[in-house]
C-alpha cells in the first residue's frame, strides 16, 4: 500500500503541486495586471453614486451595519450544531461500509451514539438550547 | 468476532474504560441531582480515578488495541498512575472550595479533570497520530474552560483567552507537522512515520518536524513559547491550577515521547540540537524570569518551565536510561508542584509573595510543609527534587552533555534563593493577619499525601527508580 520510497520524494511533490501552483500565480496576476492595466490607461469612473461605495454581498440590499453585538446563545447553538454535525461525517461512511464490518461496528457505533446522546441530553438538560 | 477477542483487545484500557464509565455517570448524575447535593459528585470523580488506579495496577494493561493504534505497557502504566494521582489531587482541592464558592458548577469542575485525565491517559499508549491528536485535544479542550472559570475576573479571562489562542495555534502547528510527516510516509502510524522520517531525511520533512515541536512547545510552555504560562496560572482559580501545573506538562513530554521515540532506532538524534537548545533556553529564561516576581504562582509558573526545560533535555538524550530518568522526574515534578499549589489554594489570597508572611506562625503545619516542597524544588538532598536532578545529572554527564550539567548546575543555586524568597516569608516576616489560616479536610488530605511523595520517594528512592527502568525498557528497547 505504501507508495515506494525514492530518493527525490520532495521533488515528485513539487511536480504533482505544480497546477497549483501556476493557479496560485494567476489567482496573484489577474487582479495585479488589472489594477496596472487601469492605472496606464487612466480607467475611472465619472460619478460617484451611492450605491457605488456600498458594499457588495451577492447582490443583497445593505441593511444596517456589520458591527452589530451577536448574542452569545447563537455560539451555544452552534456548539450543540457540531455534535450533530460531526456525528453526520461519522455516520455517512460507517453506513456505507457497514456491510463489511460486521456486528462490531453496528455496536460501536451505537456506544458512539448513546454518548453524544449523553451530552446532547446534558445540553437540553442544563438549559443551554433554551432561548432566554 | 467472539465476546473474548473483544475483552482482549479492550484490555489495554481498561483503565480508561473505568475512566469513561465514571466520567459518564458524573455527567449523569451531575444533571439529574438537585443542586444542593452536588458535593457527591466530587467523590464519584475521586472513587472514579481511584478504581482506575487499582484497575491499572491490578490488571497491568499489556497489547494492542483498535488494531495499532493503541499499545498498552510498562511506560503507559506508569504515566497513567503519574495522571491519575494529580488528576485526584486536584479534585480533592476542588472538593470543598467548588462547594462554597460555586455551588452550581461544582459537577463541571470535576466533570472537566476527569475529562482532561482521560485525554492524557489515552495520550499514554496512543501509537497512531490519530488516536495521539484526538486524545491530545480530549486532555486540552477542557483546561480552556477551567481556565476561564473566573469569568467575571479581568486577570481570568486574558489568562484564559491567553491559553485558548496560543492553545488553537499549537494544535494547527501540530496537526500541521504531523498530518504533513503522515503523508510523507503514507501512514497514520507513528511508527512507520518516525522511520520515514528518519529514512528519507527531506527538508520538507524537517520542516513539518519542526512545526509540529514547536506546537508541542506552546502547550509544554518552554521559551520561547512559554508567554501564557503565568498569567495563566495567575488568573486560573487556584485548585484548577494543581491541574493545570502539573498533568498537561507530563502529557506533553510524554507525547513528544511517543512522536520522537516511535521509530526503530528511536530517534537516533541522541542530544537533538533543536530539542537541547529549547531545553538549555527554558531551563535559563525560566529562572531567571522566576527571580523577579512577586506573585508567588507567577513565580512558581516560572519554576515550571525551568523543571519542563531539564525534562525535555532528558528526553533529547533519548536513550534507556534518560527516559528512565524522565520518567522519575515527572514523579518528583507531580508531588512538589501539585504540593506547592496545593498550599496556595490552601492559603487564599492572591497568592502575592506578601500573602506568605508569617505563614509558620498562622499555620506552622502549613508553613512546614511548603518549606518541604521549597526545599524539594530547589533540589536539597534527600527531598525527591534531588534526586530528579541528581538522576538526569548523572546520565547527562555520561552523555556527554557536562556543560549542561554544569549550567544548570549554577542555575539552580540561582532557584534556590527565590525560592526561599517564600520561605523567608513565611518564617521572618511578620504576619499582617495574624489569625490562623484554616485548611479543609480535603486540601489537608492531598497535601499530605505531596508531603508523603515527597519525603518518601526522597528517603527511599530505590523502587521508583526500578519502576521507571523497566518503563522506559519498554519505550526504548
Amino acid at each position: 500500500m505504501r507508495r515506494p520510497l525514492s530518493p527525490g520524494l520532495a521533488d515528485d511533490m513539487l511536480e504533482q503541486w505544480a497546477p497549483a501552483l501556476v493557479f496560485l500565480a494567476m489567482c496573484f496576476a489577474a487582479p495585479i495586471s488589472m489594477l496596472i492595466g487601469a492605472a496606464v490607461l487612466r480607467v475611472r469612473a465619472r460619478t460617484v453614486t451611492p450605491a457605488r461605495l456600498d458594499s457588495y454581498e451577492c447582490g443583497e440590499e445593505v441593511d444596517g451595519s456589520a458591527w452589530i453585538r451577536f448574542h452569545p446563545r447563537y455560539y451555544i447553538v452552534a456548539l450543540v450544531f457540531v455534535l450533530f454535525d460531526v456525528e453526520a461525517a461519522f455516520l455517512f461512511p460507517w453506513a456505507v461500509s457497514l456491510e463489511g464490518a460486521g456486528w462490531i461496528a453496528l455496536v460501536d457505533m451505537f456506544v458512539f451514539l448513546g454518548i453524544l446522546l449523553l451530552g446532547w441530553a446534558y445540553a437540553v438538560k442544563k438549559e443551554a438550547i433554551k432561548w432566554q | 468476532m467472539t465476546p473474548e477477542m473483544v475483552w482482549v483487545g479492550l484490555q489495554p484500557l481498561s483503565a480508561d474504560l473505568v475512566l469513561t464509565a465514571g466520567l459518564l455517570s458524573v455527567l449523569t448524575a451531575d444533571v439529574l441531582m438537585p443542586p444542593g447535593a452536588k458535593r457527591v459528585l466530587g467523590w464519584g470523580a475521586l472513587a472514579t480515578l481511584i478504581t482506575a488506579f487499582v484497575a491499572l495496577i491490578v490488571l497491568e494493561p499489556t497489547g494492542w488495541s483498535f488494531g495499532r493504534s493503541y499499545h498498552g505497557d510498562a511506560f503507559a502504566t506508569f504515566v497513567k498512575a503519574v495522571f491519575y494521582i494529580g488528576g485526584a489531587l486536584a479534585v480533592l482541592a476542588g472538593l470543598e472550595s467548588s462547594e462554597s464558592r460555586w455551588p452550581r458548577r461544582q459537577g463541571e469542575y470535576h466533570l472537566l479533570i476527569l475529562a482532561s485525565t482521560l485525554g492524557m491517559s489515552l495520550l499514554a499508549g496512543a501509537k497512531d497520530v490519530i488516536t495521539l491528536v484526538v486524545a491530545f485535544e480530549l486532555m486540552g479542550v477542557p483546561l480552556y474552560v477551567l481556565a476561564a472559570w473566573s469569568r467575571d475576573d479581568r486577570r481570568g479571562t486574558e489568562g484564559a483567552l491567553k491559553l485558548l489562542l496560543s492553545g488553537g495555534v499549537s494544535t494547527a502547528a501540530i496537526l500541521y507537522g504531523l498530518g504533513t510527516l503522515s503523508g510523507l510516509a503514507s501512514s497514520t502510524q507513528l511508527e512507520l512515520m518516525a522511520n520515514h522520517a528518519t529514512m528519507m531525511p527531506t527538508p520538507f520533512a524537517a520542516i513539518a518536524a519542526a512545526i509540529a515541536l514547536a506546537g508541542v512547545g506552546f502547550k509544554l510552555g518552554v521559551v520561547p513559547f512559554h508567554f501564557w504560562v503565568p498569567d495563566t496560572y495567575e488568573g486560573s482559580p487556584s485548585p484548577a491550577v494543581v491541574f493545570l501545573a502539573v498533568g498537561p506538562k507530563i502529557a506533553g513530554l510524554v507525547a513528544l515521547v511517543q512522536v520522537l521515540l516511535a521509530g526503530d532506532d528511536g530517534l537516533r538524534l541522541a542530544s537533538w540540537a533543536p530539542l537541547v537548545a529549547l531545553a538549555t533556553l527554558s531551563m535559563l529564561a525560566g529562572n531567571l524570569l522566576a527571580l523577579n516576581q512577586s506573585n508567588a504562582k507567577r513565580l512558581l509558573a516560572f519554576s515550571g518551565v525551568a523543571h519542563v526545560g531539564l525534562m525535555l533535555l532528558a528526553l533529547a538524550m533519548g536513550t534507556q536510561d534518560a527516559i528512565a530518568s524522565l520518567l522519575f522526574y515527572t514523579v518528583a515534578y507531580l508531588f512538589t508542584n501539585a504540593g506547592v499549589f496545593l498550599v496556595v489554594h490552601a492559603l487564599g489570597g492572591d497568592g502575592s509573595i506578601a500573602s506568605f508572611d508569617g505563614l509558620a506562625r498562622r499555620n506552622a503545619g502549613l508553613g512546614m510543609m511548603m518549606l518541604v516542597f521549597l526545599l524539594s524544588l530547589g533540589g536539597i538532598p534527600f527531598a525527591v527534587g534531588f534526586w530528579a536532578k541528581l538522576y538526569l545529572f548523572l546520565v547527562a554527564w555520561g552523555e556527554g552533555l557536562g556543560w549542561f550539567v554544569v549550567l544548570a548546575a549554577l542555575v539552580s543555586v540561582l532557584g534556590l534563593f527565590y525560592y526561599l524568597r517564600i520561605a523567608r516569608a513565611m518564617f521572618m516576616n511578620p504576619p499582617a493577619d495574624p489569625t490562623p489560616v484554616k485548611v479543609d479536610t480535603s486540601t489537608a488530605i492531598a497535601i499530605a499525601v505531596c508531603v508523603f511523595g515527597v519525603v518518601g520517594v526522597g528517603l527511599y528512592p530505590g523502587p521508583l527508580v526500578a519502576a521507571a527502568e523497566v518503563a522506559a525498557r519498554a519505550i526504548v528497547p
